[in-house]
């Protein structure tokens, strides 16, 4: 733990070391956060109710996602890079660290950009979000649910690399589509979708059971949210673990 | 054959030959549509049947033609184009008999039509699909060379917009506000009939309705022809813009060095 806290902490310093660029980039991902804002604003001032999602539901919706994406993608933003770098050969110097190589490697980058998502998402949800004690509790534990489930997932499909070779395509593809499939009102899918989001792609478990707790608490939801934390985390750790097992090395000139 | 036509064929095969990404993306593609199904199904069915003007079916085919004339651009072109003019790598392209940013157009516009053929002819399917045949038969001969031209806008476009790094040396980050521009001005995550009348009137007098609005306005049955004598001045004055903007950038960088 302390090792992971300390490269998270020198990940961050890095970030940090250039200022104007820090906080340029932070401030173009609020701006992109608040064109969202405006369109979800827009979309249901013509649409009206949808399913019983109105602007103030979405906005916590998009509260949530924000936090998850600043936290998953901002603070561990090789969560999402797990493939690439694994093809690139990357993996190589983590694995002579006296640490454990997918903690290492999570908290070794810092994304500057997504750490914007991470101040606006909570801001939105002070302004937005009827925010009280109760509920501000509930949505910091739906967000670290939701992030568990999405670094989880992405950390899975990057490990897949480990087997099938290949330049982490299949995690590109997962990250776009969990991240979209949350970006929208889970209500608005029917059917096969639906099974489809809390499944193959779980984004139900990354913004739409969040969102749903904090407007409406029920413990049986919570365990739920809990429970697939655990799994994504879980399967993560297991898919890495068993990967690594199988290989030998990402060096370009081992490869035939 | 000249350099330009050269340039965009070469593009056009190397795109065709990656496979992977190609794949990823029009797979991308595929989702948003899912998705936008969804979402404008249930909203139209929420509202009788129609908002705006547009019934779902006539939404989903405007959500389709206007993914699919964005999407076919590389989205982060902007930060890669900058990042080619701050780091100097550009110079060695100023070395060639020939424009840079034409040499740089023509590549790229090879590239995204490769991708706009085989996003459209995917989602043409999907959309087909789920709400059947396109409302009308002359919107879609319209939407052809419409979808070509927003391709072409949005591409002088970005190249225009990522000049300014000659003289800023940083367009990191500022392609998210770019894409932000065509997303709601641009009309692709929403029909400009969407917005307060008087932003929607702005909309329409910028050049990004020319990159989403135009094709997806067209593709969903609304007949108007002139729209693509809009689009055609758009291409026009933002190919000059971007040349002008490139002229600029390179006789600085041969005064000041880069």
């Amino acid at each position: 733990m302390t090792v992971a806290l300390a490269t998270l902490r020198t990940a961050f310093l890095e970030a940090w070391s250039n200022r104007r660029g820090f906080w340029f980039q932070v401030g173009i991902m609020a701006a992109n956060d608040v064109a969202w804002v405006i369109f979800w604003v827009l979309f249901f001032r013509k649409v009206g109710n949808l399913r019983g999602w109105d602007t103030h539901k979405v906005l916590l919706l998009f509260a949530i996602l924000t936090t998850v994406s600043g936290t998953g993608l901002g603070l561990l933003s090789n969560s999402r890079r797990l493939g690439e770098l694994i093809a690139g050969g990357q993996l190589d110097a983590a694995l002579a660290l006296p640490t454990n190589p997918l903690t290492y490697l999570l908290t070794r980058r810092v994304d500057t950009a997504l750490l914007g998502d991470l101040a606006f998402g909570p801001v939105l949800f002070v302004v937005a979000g009827d925010p009280t004690p109760e509920r501000a509790v509930v949505f910091v534990f739906g967000a670290l649910c939701g992030t568990v489930v999405l670094v989880g997932f992405l950390v899975a499909l990057g490990s897949v690399t480990l087997f099938a070779g290949g330049r982490g395509e299949q995690a590109d593809l997962g990250f776009q589509a969990i991240l979209i499939f949350a970006s929208y009102p889970i209500d608005v899918f029917g059917g096969l979708t639906k099974l489809f989001l809390f499944t193959a792609v779980p984004a139900a478990f990354v913004t739409g059971l969040p969102t749903s707790l904090v407007s409406s608490f029920r413990w049986p939801v919570a365990l739920g949210a809990l429970g697939a934390a655990a799994f994504f985390a879980l399967a993560a750790a297991t898919t890495f673990r068993i990967g690594l097992r199988r290989y030998s090395s990402g060096a370009l000139w081992t490869r035939v | 054959m000249n350099a330009l036509a050269a340039q965009a064929l070469i593009s056009a095969r190397r795109a065709l030959h990656q496979r992977g990404e190609l794949a990823v993306r029009v797979a991308f593609y595929a989702i948003i549509l899912v998705i936008f199904s969804a979402l404008w199904s249930a909203a139209a069915g929420a509202n009788g049947g129609s908002i705006s003007g547009y019934d779902a079916h006539s939404l989903l085919w405007y959500v389709a033609a206007a993914e699919g004339s964005v999407i076919a651009t590389k989205p982060r072109m902007i930060e890669s184009i900058g990042w080619d003019i701050s780091s100097g790598a550009i110079v060695t392209e100023m070395l060639r008999p020939a424009s840079v940013v034409g040499l740089r157009l023509a590549a790229e516009l090879g590239e995204a039509l490769v991708r706009l053929v085989c996003s459209l002819a995917v989602g043409g399917v999907i959309v087909w699909l789920y709400v059947g045949q396109p409302p009308s038969a002359a919107g879609i001969a319209l939407f052809v060379p419409a979808s070509f031209l927003a391709v072409g806008c949005n591409l002088a476009a970005q190249h225009a917009f990522a000049g300014a790094a000659f003289w800023l040396r940083d367009a990191r980050s500022t392609w998210f506000l770019y894409q932000k521009l065509v997303f709601l001005l641009g009309g692709m995550l929403l029909p400009l009939e969407f917005l307060p009348t008087a932003l929607a009137d702005v909309a329409r007098a910028l050049p990004f309705a020319s990159m989403a609005y135009v094709p997806a306005r067209l593709a969903s049955g609304h007949v108007e022809p002139w729209l693509l004598l809009v689009q055609a001045a758009w291409l026009a004055g933002l190919l000059a813009c971007a040349g002008g903007v490139f002229w600029a950038g390179e006789r600085r960088l041969e005064v000041v060095g880069g």
